[in-house]
């Protein structure tokens, strides 16, 4: 459809706007379902499909049993017959189980029928932070299925972005993972309530500079914008960029910033190390490496679970002073 | 009625309990066709296999094993799904696919039913709803899935998922009954019990042999059956769909069978020492081909002048198939990316709107500033 102006606008929370693009496209769409532990309930997995099974049915909104490996495999059989299945997990860790679905069966469907079949499974799963969550409900695990060709993984960081890769993804004819952060969940945001598009692999320049470029995803990207205007407030200008989706990976838009800052500062939502971050610093060195000032930095969780306590947990989850430190000394060190 | 097991199937001897009934004769007419052209096409590409390794991939026949494709190839319609496990080719031409194009998908060809990226073990044909795939228990869920959409299209059509006994080791295999079952799926599980998982035995694997009895405790219909009978396997699998079609929901039958090759290629790996000689001898004098041609030869249904002439026949078109699979090119430009994901989105593009997104964007920072 044209690009056009999005009349009727409200502000709404991620939650929300999740909610409204889940009841969108199954407006849309008779070939849309949600499965999911607890999706037919009133608290509708922290609001996001409250009201669906009174709209739409029991037989498309799917209280599932606690069978997540078989859950993913059934998406993929109901998406080899037409269907557009949404799979929500209320914690990724929880989806572990179907592993093999999805990579030995959803990520190369495609691939091993050479094109000839597709499996349009979107599985939504949400990332806990705070409150004790601990190691079995707060892990993010992006670089693993980024790793793995054939699925597109979103991390959408804003209400108007959540509402609209979900479309996107639910619409597309690729298999994607949506990993939404539960401290985003809460967040309010301009959102047109027409059912719009959100392109993968296209990032988004959150704020201008010319001192260094951040490049962040989905939780990341509020914090780093927070880290940004302090540093402003220094006299250091740094240019944000969004990711929105981590797998296809808008490199081009990197590269660009990049050239104009010639320091790099990734801010991923995970552990440290073989991770996303590493691969943005990666394809930036292929390009950009003898052009940097500095040193690229990675901000990033610890290579540790998650630990309970709030004492550890301040001390685990990155710390918006001590970056602000670090980063300072960055531009001054190379200045 | 005691459960059949492996054991007692060899204690049994020789089966004599095949028999077409009245109003049979086509069925078992079609049947034997379907095993003849199956053990035909099996036998040729053995031979084939080595030394000329020309078809670069593992291969897993299924010669002993054609009575479940046999029946499934007279029942399943073109909009129904099959699902099977690596030991594919019965269930690929179950669905009426192209040979021409199985041949050329084990040469790697580009001709080949997917162009040469699956290969024996994970082929498929899309356009005859046919998929198959490596991992064991893997078809069991999907063909679920299959099932709840047809259940929602409500077509009446059925998903069918075939698999080894080994596939019930796997934990997705009994999520997948009990999903079924609660869900009233339009599913028939059709287990080929073969005994072995390479090597393994059922017995080592599992206390129990008999995994209907199990499958029993999640309020699932099943049966367990001698599985190289033929015209048992298909009246067995004709209610199973029959039931699945009325909307009455999922159906586990297990086919007690027995391989007569190695796990994979056309040699046999039975210098490992895992069974003896004479239990393969004793299911070779069950062969479900042979135990079908003696009952058809008993009732004047089969002479052997015909099958002569259905041998030449099928002996052609392999033939044929060879020749089309050699002579076709390999695969040539190769689009990594678009061979992985989709180029064009065109329900997106139908369903959603473009919108201008710099108005958003440009209010991101301020709202987002404040969040945590």
């Amino acid at each position: 459809m044209q690009a056009r102006q999005a009349n009727a606008v409200a502000e709404i929370s991620y939650a929300e706007a999740l909610r409204q693009g889940l009841q969108q496209a199954m407006s849309l769409s008779p070939s849309v379902m949600v499965l999911g532990q607890l999706v037919d309930y009133a608290p509708g997995v922290f609001g996001s499909t409250t009201g669906l099974v009174e709209e739409f049915g029991p037989q498309r909104v799917r209280d599932f049993p606690v069978s997540e490996s078989a859950m993913t495999a059934i998406g993929i059989g109901a998406a080899v017959a037409g269907m557009r299945p949404v799979l929500v997990h209320h914690r990724l860790d929880f989806m572990l189980y179907s592993m093999d679905a999805i990579v030995n069966w959803l990520s190369l469907w495609r691939f091993k029928s050479n094109g000839k079949s597709s499996v349009p499974v979107t599985i939504r799963a949400i990332v806990g932070r705070g409150w004790g969550q601990g190691p079995q409900h707060s892990k993010s695990l992006q670089a693993w299925f980024a790793h793995v060709p054939g699925i597109k993984v979103a991390m959408p960081a804003t209400a108007f972005d959540a509402k609209g890769l979900l479309l996107e993804s639910i619409f597309g004819e690729d298999p994607v993972l949506m990993i939404e952060q539960r401290s985003l969940f809460g967040l309010k945001d301009r959102v047109p309530s027409i059912p719009y598009r959100v392109r993968f692999g296209k990032a988004v320049v959150r704020r201008e500079g010319t001192d260094m470029t951040f490049v962040a995803a989905g939780a990341m990207v509020p914090f780093s914008l927070r880290v940004a205007t302090q540093l402003g407030e220094e006299g250091i200008s740094a240019e944000v960029i969004d990711l929105r989706t981590v797998s296809p990976l808008d490199t081009d838009s990197i590269i660009q910033s990049v050239k104009k800052t010639r320091r790099v500062v990734v801010f991923d939502p995970a552990w440290v190390s073989f991770g996303v971050a590493a691969e943005v610093i990666a394809r930036v060195a292929e390009r950009q490496g003898r052009n940097l000032l500095a040193d690229p930095v990675r901000i990033c969780h610890p290579d540790s679970h998650t630990p309970m306590s709030s004492a550890l947990e301040a001390a685990y989850y990155p710390d918006e002073k001590a970056v602000i430190g670090r980063l300072r000394s960055l531009v001054r060190r190379s200045a | 009625m005691a459960a059949i097991t492996h054991d007692g199937i060899l204690k049994a001897g020789r089966y004599r309990d095949l028999t077409i009934g009245d109003g049979e004769a086509d069925v078992a007419r079609s049947l034997h066709q379907f095993m003849l052209r199956l053990r035909l096409c099996e036998e040729a590409l053995a031979r084939e296999y080595h030394p000329a390794d020309e078809m670069r991939c593992p291969v897993h026949f299924c010669v002993g094993q054609e009575a479940v494709p046999a029946a499934l190839s007279l029942l399943l319609r073109e909009d129904d799904y099959l699902f099977s496990h690596h030991r594919s080719h019965g269930y690929y031409l179950a669905k009426h696919a192209p040979m021409n194009a199985l041949f050329a998908e084990l040469y790697g060809k580009q001709t080949g039913a997917n162009g040469g990226l699956a290969g024996s073990q994970d082929i498929s044909y899309p356009d005859k709803r046919f998929y198959s795939g490596a991992i064991l228990a893997g078809a069991t869920a999907i063909s679920a899935g299959s099932a709840l959409a047809l259940k929602l299209g409500g077509m009446n059509g059925v998903a069918v998922a075939g698999f080894g006994e080994s596939a019930a080791d796997e934990g997705i295999f009994w999520e997948s009954v009990n999903y079924a079952a609660v869900a009233k799926l339009p599913v028939v599980f059709i287990c080929e019990n073969n005994n072995f998982s390479v090597f393994s035995p059922q017995l080592k694997r599992t206390l129990l042999d008999n995994i209907s009895q199990r499958v029993a405790a999640f309020g699932m219909p099943q049966a367990s059956i001698f599985g190289n009978d033929a015209l048992l396997v298909h009246r067995t699998l004709r209610e199973a769909i029959a039931r699945a079609r009325k909307g009455d929901g999922p159906t586990f039958i297990e086919a007690y069978t027995y391989r007569w090759s190695g796990h994979y290629g056309p040699a046999s790996d039975d210098l490992v020492g895992y069974r003896r000689e004479e239990d393969l001898e004793a299911w070779k004098r069950n062969c479900p081909l042979v135990l079908l041609e003696q009952a058809m030869t008993g009732r004047g249904l089969l002479v052997e002048r015909d099958k002569a002439q259905m041998q030449r026949q099928f002996e052609a078109e392999i033939s044929e198939c060879f020749s089309f699979a050699k002579s076709s090119p390999f695969p040539g430009k190769i689009d990594w990316e678009g061979l992985n994901l989709a180029r064009t989105t065109p329900e997106a593009d139908r369903l959603l709107v473009e919108v201008e997104q710099q108005e958003f964007d440009a209010h991101q920072e301020s709202t987002q500033a404040k969040g945590y």
